[in-house]
């Protein structure tokens, strides 16, 4: 399991838009992705939960893969993550 | 009389249609089996993607492109794996499909409901729209076909979804009701993209309004008048026309071309101050853009912009713009445009300082990169450059220089470009006085109003003890321009203005005469401007 944590920089923070691009992305690899927010863990291939968890800008959250190609895996959503999804 | 929300402009007037809730009731559907029961929601599922995709397209074409991603976020939320494995899960422990889709919905309708934020209430929204979307397609129910209402119909409905308001026929309904939703809300945004009249949160609408009621709509006060008296109808009759005349008036304007009575043609053109802003002014009928200032691109950050950024803002517009001209203003920075990075320092007299073209020419590297982005960003359509705040010919002539040692470089690195034409802003009386002789050194002039008001004379509008004298009705401000435009004539090269004046109702039939080629103005005058110029002689 490789793992990193982030503080969401985009304004909006994980709305439709970013969620969407995320999921598509995430999507791609066969191993699992979770997200560790509020003390919560959240299926980091589902859009639904994602929304529903509210991470806003200035969330801290924890982004941890395991399986294989981990370490890619979490080298795109790190990049996706810190370019605030392209987003202001 | 109701009141409700006003949440798009005009009125309407004609018979109500209330849009019941269809009827979700599956509680006689037996259960067939797991198997048999996902195989129903997956092709319940395709179907929803279908239709969906094919009302998205529809949307495109009567509201556009962002009315149209709120139902196709509806596709990707149902692609959620998450969601169809809880759904399975569901089917598995003996629910019928249609008891799956309700549960796992509702779960995630609660959760969005929950937080206090106006576009989770939105995505709440969203999956309820998507809930009763799929339901119904495994019942096989139908509900009323709003795309197939009368002529002058007026809908009311507890509130309209996304898939709802996707089928309305802005020829056929003259307004919206809803019982629930606000001026952000979706229903909000569609009825103001399609024009159509809307009060929304009108209290206990459903009920008190009878199917066939003759209906009022004022979508600007959210009033609505049922089974109104005669008097009231021509009323509002009345007013609607003189609503409709107004907006009509202009509309007649966004296609035409600006010709003055006795046949001159002239052009308008929008200002803009981000790439965003193109599409304002092809929306709202712009023939091209006369001033595109590119200080954004290099404020609120701390370095600045590199060529690449820059070609991709410059070329983004040209793109927009397909083909139309664009005029593209050189860093103006300077004046009442302090940017830290670029270290101009302070200035007794900013306004008289180190600012706009005078920086760039002392700081090559930097204004390089600029016109090297320019350039380039030619290739993609019609673009000219235009030197901001020139004073003098030597000025005009170092830019000229430096624009030839860009061309050279890119020509030597074997990368794209394509000559820009290039003018000047006249905002300084420097400028206006030595029009004639500018005029040999460009081709195009755009007199820029604001800046040349205030110098010409030598006031700052800011300041309220003497800013009775900043007007552009002075007869020296309207000698100077006018001075411009002849001297442009003179030399056969195109003349625009770029300054609030150029939109001026007064103004225009003077600016007409002096022979005035381009107006370019913020976006939404743009089709008053045309107007005012074709009413001239």
């Amino acid at each position: 399991m490789v793992q990193k944590s982030f503080t969401l920089k985009n304004k909006m923070g994980f709305h439709m838009r970013p969620a969407q691009v995320f999921v598509g992305a995430m999507a791609k690899y066969p191993a699992d992705i979770k997200i560790e927010f509020n003390g919560k863990e959240i299926d980091g291939k589902s859009i639904m939960n994602i929304m529903a968890s509210c991470m806003k800008c200035g969330s801290e959250i924890t982004v941890k893969c395991s399986g294989e190609n981990e370490e890619a895996m979490l080298a795109e959503a790190a990049a996706m993550i810190e370019s605030g999804f392209g987003e202001e | 009389m109701l009141q409700g929300i006003g949440a798009s402009p005009g009125y309407g007037i004609g018979k109500a249609i209330i849009i019941e809730d269809a009827n979700l009731d599956y509680s006689s559907v037996k259960y067939s089996g797991a198997q048999e029961e996902k195989d129903r929601l997956y092709k319940a599922v395709e179907q929803f993607n279908e239709e969906t995709r094919e009302m998205a397209e529809g949307l495109k074409k009567s509201a556009g492109e962002k009315e149209a991603e709120i139902l196709e976020g509806h596709i990707t939320m149902l692609a959620d794996p998450f969601m169809l494995s809880q759904m399975e899960e569901n089917i598995d422990s003996g629910a019928v499909a249609e008891a799956a889709v309700d549960t796992v919905c509702t779960m995630f309708y609660d959760m969005f409901a929950a937080i206090e934020d106006e576009m989770m209430r939105q995505r709440a929204s969203d999956v309820k729209d998507i809930k009763d979307t799929l339901i119904k397609i495994l019942l096989g129910v139908k509900s009323i076909d709003i795309s197939a209402v009368a002529k002058d119909s007026i809908l009311i409905a507890n509130d309209f979804t996304p898939s709802m308001t996707s089928q309305i026929n802005g020829d056929n309904v003259a307004a919206i009701i809803t019982e629930v939703g606000g001026v952000t809300s979706h229903s909000a945004i569609l009825a103001r993209a399609m024009g159509i009249p809307a009060s929304l949160s009108a209290p206990n609408c459903m009920n008190v309004i009878q199917n066939g009621d003759m209906l009022i709509v004022d979508g600007f006060k959210g009033k609505v008048y049922i089974n109104p008296s005669d008097d009231e109808i021509n009323e509002f009759r009345q007013k609607q026309k003189v609503y409709l005349e107004e907006k009509e008036g202009l509309k007649v304007y966004f296609n035409k071309k600006t010709v003055t009575k006795s046949g001159l043609v002239k052009k308008v053109y929008g200002n803009i101050g981000k790439p965003d802003d193109a599409q304002n002014v092809i929306q709202n009928g712009g023939e091209g853009i006369g001033l595109f200032r590119t200080e954004f691109l290099f404020m609120d950050r701390d370095h600045e912009p590199t060529e690449e950024e820059q070609f991709e803002a410059y070329s983004t517009v040209a793109k927009t713009m397909d083909g139309k001209e664009v005029i593209i203003r050189t860093l103006d920075i300077g004046g009442d445009k302090a940017i830290d990075y670029l270290k101009i320092g302070r200035e007794d007299n900013p306004f008289l300082g180190f600012r706009a073209i005078r920086y760039c020419l002392k700081n090559k590297e930097l204004y390089k990169k600029q016109i090297r982005s320019i350039l380039r960003a030619a290739c993609f359509g019609d673009i000219k450059i235009m030197l901001p705040l020139v004073t003098c010919l030597e000025e005009v002539r170092q830019a000229k220089e430096l624009i030839a040692e860009c061309e050279q470089e890119l020509e030597n690195e074997g990368i794209k470009y394509r000559k820009a034409p290039l003018g000047v802003m006249i905002e300084t009386p420097s400028a206006a006085i030595i029009s004639d002789l500018l005029a040999k050194e460009v081709e195009f002039f755009s007199i820029g109003t604001n800046d040349l008001t205030g110098y010409t004379m030598a006031v700052d509008r800011g300041n309220a003890n003497v800013s009775h004298l900043y007007d552009v009705f002075q007869p020296s401000v309207l000698r100077a321009i006018e001075m411009t435009i002849k001297n442009a004539k003179a030399a056969g090269i195109m003349v625009g203005m770029c300054g609030e004046a150029a939109a001026n109702e007064l103004l225009i039939p003077k600016l007409v005469e002096w022979g005035l080629d381009e107006f370019s103005v913020t976006p939404s005058s743009i089709l008053k401007t045309r107007k005012t110029i074709c009413e001239c002689e």
